[in-house]
């Protein structure tokens, strides 16, 4: 029994998409450099043509049904004093689309065309968190609040440990 | 007693593979219930009253930046909108390729189409194929009934979605009715409301994160709008991608929320789409419709 059950173990394995984890219906090259495809319509044309994306998005969950990859699970950041940020290059990593992009929801004093879903970041050093609390919230906002939708920069893998020290310089230092 | 102990190792195969099924997905919890008609946007974004008729869309709110997010993008639908755009010359394409397409009558019948009459069946779709043993979309069909005569309409191409636009013009006017009350359709509405509180990507956003949570937020200076009413314009005339299905949309938000896209007819976004028709029940197929 005990070697059918292994057996059937190893079959799951082995069964494609299983292992490997990318789902057999997500868009994608799996021989590029940048697997992820991004569709392009061709006027008067029955096929549908595909190139590659900007960035290579297939190490993530999809929301196909053939996902077998589970979310990453909440992560506390391993975080230690001293913080050893800039604030310069925090508000750089802060407005680039590509990185932080944390004006896509929140509002930073003087910066145009910013979000109203995160919390209003002005006056944010008047608040008097902690470097370390302000580490979390970027790491993996999760930990704190279940029902956050801010993205676990940290967690995932989206900005390194000293960009993450940058971004608590630069919100630290906000009047 | 031989067939008892392969019987048994088939269930305990299923039992094994069923575990390693149950993967741990973030979800964007509480799922909410949502109502299977365009009305269930009265207890989200309450926005319904100002598009609900788009006869009588306020010109002063569509003109206005701050409060145009109100209309739900109804000004970019006919009639508001009644410019000529790329969707009439899709149209127009559409209808030459229908037409050749349907000589015999054939296409029609394939596509589901009550003694060869198109009226009312883009209201209908998705829905249950007993043909195909699966829900399908409006494009999937389209694209299985042309691959039975020997012709490549795939699923997002140009030529399915003008085929497509061409049968909802039947429709104009006409209440979208997909039925989600049993059988594979509810079942299919059910996944795509968990899906659409499925968190997944590089920033592990769900849909409903902006869409449900965040309605009437802005994001980057853009509005976030109610996903009830909003699938009733489709196949659309978008600047960027020119004409595109539904699923091509749903594979420009997969990406623009940094989720690596899926193929246009799986089953997870045939599911989004079940679910995001019924939240357009009652309301008007209007083609067609142009959007930034």
């Amino acid at each position: 029994m005990r070697a059918t059950g292994l057996g059937a173990w190893a079959l799951c394995l082995a069964m494609p998409g299983l292992a490997a984890g990318l789902p057999a219906d997500a868009a994608l090259d799996p021989a590029a450099a940048i697997k992820t495809l991004s569709p392009r319509v061709v006027v008067n044309s029955g096929r549908l043509e595909w190139e590659p994306h900007k960035r290579d998005l297939s190490a993530w969950p999809t929301l196909s049904h053939l996902d077998r990859r589970a979310s990453i699970r909440p992560q506390q950041g391993a975080y230690s004093e001293p913080l050893n940020g800039d604030a310069l290059r925090g508000r750089a990593i802060a407005m680039d689309p590509a990185r932080g992009n944390c004006i896509a929801c929140h509002i930073l004093p003087g910066e145009d065309w910013p979000g109203s879903v995160g919390h209003l970041l002005s006056g944010y050093k008047r608040r008097g968190h902690a470097d370390a609390y302000v580490y979390q919230q970027i790491f993996d906002r999760r930990v704190l609040n279940p029902k956050t939708v801010m993205p676990p920069f940290g967690a995932f893998g989206v900005l390194s440990d000293q960009d993450i020290r940058d971004l608590v310089a630069y919100v630290q230092s906000l009047d | 007693m031989k067939i008892r102990i392969i019987l048994l190792a088939a269930l305990f195969t299923g039992l094994v593979c069923a575990q390693e099924n149950t993967v741990y997905r973030d979800m964007d919890l509480p799922v909410e219930k949502y109502t299977p008609h365009v009305t269930g946007d009265k207890t989200l974004s309450a926005t319904y009253p100002f598009w609900k008729d788009r006869n009588k869309l306020d010109w002063r709110l569509a003109g206005n930046p701050e409060e145009n997010w109100k209309l739900n993008w109804k000004f970019m639908d006919p009639p508001f909108n009644n410019t000529v755009h790329g969707g009439h010359f899709a149209l127009d394409r559409g209808e030459d390729l229908y037409k050749s397409l349907n000589r015999d009558g054939r296409f029609a019948a394939c596509l589901g189409a009550n003694r060869g009459r198109l009226k009312g069946l883009r209201t209908q779709y998705p829905m249950y194929r007993k043909d195909l043993g699966r829900v399908a979309s409006l494009e999937a069909v389209i694209e299985h009934c042309a691959s039975a005569q020997g012709e490549v309409l795939q699923h997002g191409s140009y030529d399915n979605s003008a085929v497509s636009l061409y049968v909802a013009s039947f429709s104009q006017g006409m209440p979208m009715r997909v039925d989600v009350s049993k059988g594979p359709m509810r079942e299919a509405y059910e996944r795509g409301r968990q899906l659409f509180h499925t968190k997944a990507g590089r920033l592990n956003f769900a849909c409903s994160s902006c869409h449900t949570r965040n309605v009437g937020q802005q994001l980057r200076g853009s509005y976030i709008t109610t996903p009830y009413g909003d699938v009733a314009h489709y196949p659309v005339y978008r600047t960027q991608y020119r004409l595109q299905s539904l699923h091509l949309r749903l594979i420009e938000c997969n990406l623009d929320a940094g989720v690596q896209p899926l193929m246009p007819g799986s089953q997870a976004y045939t599911d989004l789409e079940v679910f995001l028709s019924a939240l357009s029940n009652g309301y008007p197929v209007s083609v067609p419709a142009e959007r930034d």
